[in-house]
């Protein structure tokens, strides 16, 4: 009888075993994920503070997608995918969005993600006591209503066509906070960290952070996504110098750093051969700002704006950060020529960018004409400010670099080093200052610039007041139509390209290494570090 | 005797205060605004006046520092302004990192200094002599940073990882997070070369300061008594010269304090050490003024302390001495 049998049990054990391949998740090299493990991260800059909604700086936003969820996310190519919200539905006129979330999201505090908790947020967020740094992406929303407890709708005041892209990554996308923490807890106890007031529904949950020390996080055993994550913990720990990130990831005690220099890639390349080493099209612009107007009655942000004494006359922009730069050696000697020479508004790796480096060659000749144009020449030479901070190395190199160039048509800038704070403070209050050196914000598409850029814009640094530029971005916001959005893109790269309110010297890039064990990590930039679907395999 | 610890311990009260207002003051006196910073890419004008009134940063500076010293006395450190961590809190997990950096520096510097100077002093002008000064002089010349990166490149990354480049495990018993590691094994291989490398520079001061006043002491009559009574060279280095000849050395050592912290802030940011060093400097590059007048609190306790035991140390050393 037993003799009989192999055949049955064989297709039994092969049905068996395709059931099984069905159901684990095989990883992209063909390796079944490993579950269990400790991850090791090392950030460059510290954690400054640990509220989800009020706290600058990239380092939160990387623990806030892994601590908490959104209604969607997004993946590299752009794509929206579901998160806490199964579908979503946009009507025809593009004003209201309704969401169906999922029926198994929890908190970690327990508590159902609902409807009632996805319009909570958004109050929340909407509510000026809470000087939330999401709420000027919110601009466009009217309201938020619950349908009934899975379903939720919102609805906006005009067509807008990044709501996605708000929801989704704007800093790090709209998380949902838990209601019952939110209200129990306050700010200052969110922003300390403490994990009972810091609740959210991602793959991760807030264990402990003490500043400058380390975070820890620990998987969230009732994620929505069976299976995931498959790490038992991250920690993070910030080591601030390149030469020690550099020793901590040779000697194996870093599995993941989140934001390595550029400086010593090739460093870490020769000394690691097989770590994974990830980049991409810069999506961070590196700027030379030029101020354009003053305040005219010497208050700091007035509304009452005169001309900046250089650099308001267009033909000294020109000469100057058009004629008179050289890109590709800034980024021949600055980056070792691993950087986009650039001088479009929006960087290289954005969405919808447009390559308009033919409109500024380098033509030292031109720009001497344009400064004799403007008055400037060996009786009146041109001389001028220009302000760098201790935040990054390249800035140094870059405004030595500018230096230098400037010299051959002629003008003296004279470099001013300070350290972050009080750039910070000199060019978001309005301070004095003829032009900067620094690196902003990553810009997925080029509605985020506008938060920088157009007239009315906090961080409009040059303080131009052109509201032709605002049209531009309240235009492209507003039109639906990604071709003629791309139109739009065009024309107000070019246009800006040649009032040069914003001047862009290159794509500013950024990198990631990961351990060859680390596996199945996506590269989203400054966008999204997610380690949900990473796993060891030591 | 306590009557002079007494008087010594009520005086750190105006000398901590001084400090505190001296930085209290230079702090609001630098560019920078720490609304901006907290603010980041949501400041508003707005919003920046919200957070000045919430932090009482639109007081005047006299006021804010008044209610600083106010909460202090009730035992409340204050916030930090940017993270709204308690103050207090984070110096407390970070002083013991701090402590046991410059005591076991301060081990090292002794360590080499000791041996070096009675070389030095009883080979006077023999090729010993001649290696334990230029070594000295070598230890003064080269910064922290550099020998740090030297041991870190060395025993890091050169020798496969033979002590850890980074982080910290804590000495058994002082860790106050909830998640840490500690061990005795785990805390000497971490702090080993960052107490190495701030150590070094010390030892050769020291060793050239110990190694004057050795020449001094040897050339004393007690010193030429006990010699001439039979004694052994042994007791006669160790008990008689050495000891009076670290009177100076051991004054030097309660300044060098000061000068120990300042290079714990460079160590502790090139071994990524949770110490108070890094504390300390991100909260001045960050405008924190809370978290900088509570490192300015700490650091001036621990140098009038620590300087209250080296005056203390003197009657050890010397039972001429005594405080009334």
């Amino acid at each position: 009888m037993r003799a009989r049998c192999p055949l049955p049990r064989l297709a039994s054990a092969l049905i068996a075993l395709a059931g099984l391949l069905a159901v684990l998740p095989i990883a992209a090299d063909g390796q079944a994920p490993k579950r269990g493990g400790t991850l090791r991260v090392a950030y460059g800059n510290d954690i400054l503070g640990m509220d989800f909604y009020t706290t600058p700086g990239y380092e939160m936003v990387w623990v806030a997608t892994n601590v908490g969820c959104g209604l969607v996310s997004i993946t590299p190519d752009g794509k929206f995918i579901p998160d806490a919200a199964e579908s979503w539905q946009i009507s025809p006129d593009g004003l209201l969005y309704t969401f169906k979330l999922r029926k198994n999201v929890l908190f970690h505090d327990g508590t159902k993600v609902d409807a009632a908790a996805v319009k909570f947020t958004f109050d929340f967020v909407l509510d000026p006591a809470n000087r939330s740094n999401m709420r000027q992406f919110l601009g466009a929303v009217h309201s938020v209503e619950v349908v009934d407890p899975s379903t939720v709708e919102i609805r906006l005041k005009q067509p807008y066509a990044f709501m996605m892209h708000v929801l989704a990554v704007y800093r790090m996308g709209m998380i949902i906070i838990s209601p019952t923490a939110t209200q129990k807890y306050s700010p200052e106890e969110r922003r300390a960290g403490k994990p009972e007031a810091l609740v959210g529904c991602g793959p991760f949950k807030l264990v402990e952070w003490v500043k400058g020390t380390h975070l820890v996080m620990d998987r969230f055993d009732k994620y929505f996504e069976p299976g995931l994550p498959y790490l038992d913990r991250v920690v993070i720990r910030t080591i601030k110098d390149p030469v020690t990130q550099l020793a901590a990831f040779k000697a194996g005690e870093i599995d993941f750093i989140a934001d390595f220099s550029a400086d010593h890639v090739d460093t870490l390349r020769a000394q690691n051969p097989r770590a994974l080493v990830m980049t991409g099209k810069e999506t961070t612009p590196m700027v030379a700002m030029m101020k354009v107007t003053m305040p005219a009655d010497g208050k700091p942000m007035s509304k009452d704006r005169a001309p900046h004494a250089i650099f308001s006359d267009i033909r000294v922009r020109k000469a100057v950060a058009c004629y008179g730069m050289d890109r590709k050696e800034i980024v021949k000697i600055a980056y070792k020529g691993q950087a986009t020479p650039w001088l479009g508004i929006i960087p290289p790796g954005t969405m919808d960018t447009v390559d308009v480096n033919h409109m500024c060659p380098y033509d030292p000749a031109k720009a001497k004409t344009l400064l004799a144009e403007a008055g400037y020449g060996p009786q009146k030479p041109l001389t001028f400010e220009l302000m760098t901070n201790t935040e990054k190395s390249v800035f140094n190199v870059i405004a030595t670099v500018i230096k230098e160039q400037m010299a051959r048509i002629g003008v003296t800038a004279n470099i001013r080093l300070v350290d972050k704070p009080s750039w910070m403070t000199t060019a978001t209050l309005d301070g004095v200052f003829d032009m900067y050196v620094e690196d902003l914000a990553s810009l997925l598409t080029v509605d985020q610039n506008s938060y920088l850029s157009a007239s009315s814009a906090a961080w409009n640094h040059s303080r131009h007041t052109d509201t032709r530029i605002d049209d531009f971005y309240a235009r492209y916001a507003r039109e639906m139509d990604p071709a003629k959005r791309k139109a739009i893109a065009r024309e107000l790269q070019e246009y800006s390209a040649d009032k040069l309110y914003w001047n862009t010297i290159s794509g500013s890039p950024f990198y990631q290494a990961a351990q060859p064990w680390m596996k199945d990590y996506v590269y989203q930039a400054e966008f999204k570090v997610s380690y949900k679907k990473v796993w060891l395999d030591r | 005797m306590r009557t002079y610890i007494l008087r010594r311990l009520l005086q750190i009260i105006p000398t901590v205060l001084m400090i505190t207002l001296v930085v209290f003051l230079m702090m609001q006196s630098i560019p920078g605004d720490p609304v901006v910073s907290l603010l980041g890419d949501a400041y508003t004008e707005e919003n920046a006046i919200r957070a000045r009134q919430e932090y009482g940063l639109d007081k005047p500076i006299m006021v804010q520092y008044f209610i600083w010293l106010g909460k202090l006395v009730r035992g409340d450190w204050g916030a930090s302004i940017l993270s709204g961590r308690p103050v207090l809190q984070d110096v407390l997990v970070r002083l013991p990192v701090t402590l046991e950096l410059i005591v076991l520096s301060m081990a090292v510097a002794l360590a080499i200094a000791i041996p070096a100077a009675i070389i030095g002093a009883l080979r006077q002008n023999t090729w010993a002599d001649y290696t334990a000064t230029s070594v000295a002089m070598v230890g003064v010349s080269v910064p922290e940073f550099f020998l740090g990166v030297l041991l870190l490149l060395v025993f890091s990354v050169g020798l496969g990882g033979l002590l850890p480049s980074s982080g910290w495990v804590y000495f058994p018993g002082t860790c106050q997070t909830v998640v840490c590691a500690a061990s005795l094994w785990g805390n000497t291989q971490h702090v080993l070369m960052p107490a190495i490398a701030l150590g070094v520079g010390r030892a050769a001061l020291l060793t050239r300061l110990l190694r004057a006043s050795m020449l001094e002491v040897i050339r004393t009559e007690y010193v030429t008594t006990a010699r001439a009574k039979g004694l052994s060279e042994r007791p006669v280095v160790l008990k008689h010269a050495l000891k009076n000849a670290l009177i100076p050395t051991v004054t030097v050592m309660g300044l060098q304090v000061g000068f120990l912290i300042g290079g714990a802030i460079v160590v502790e940011t090139l071994f990524a050490m949770p110490g108070l060093g890094t504390f300390g400097i991100d909260a001045i590059i960050a405008r924190d003024y809370q978290q900088v007048q509570g490192f300015a609190l700490i650091t001036a306790i621990a140098f009038v302390v620590i300087n209250l035991i080296v005056d203390l140390t003197y009657t050890f050393l010397d039972p001429r001495i005594r405080y009334a």
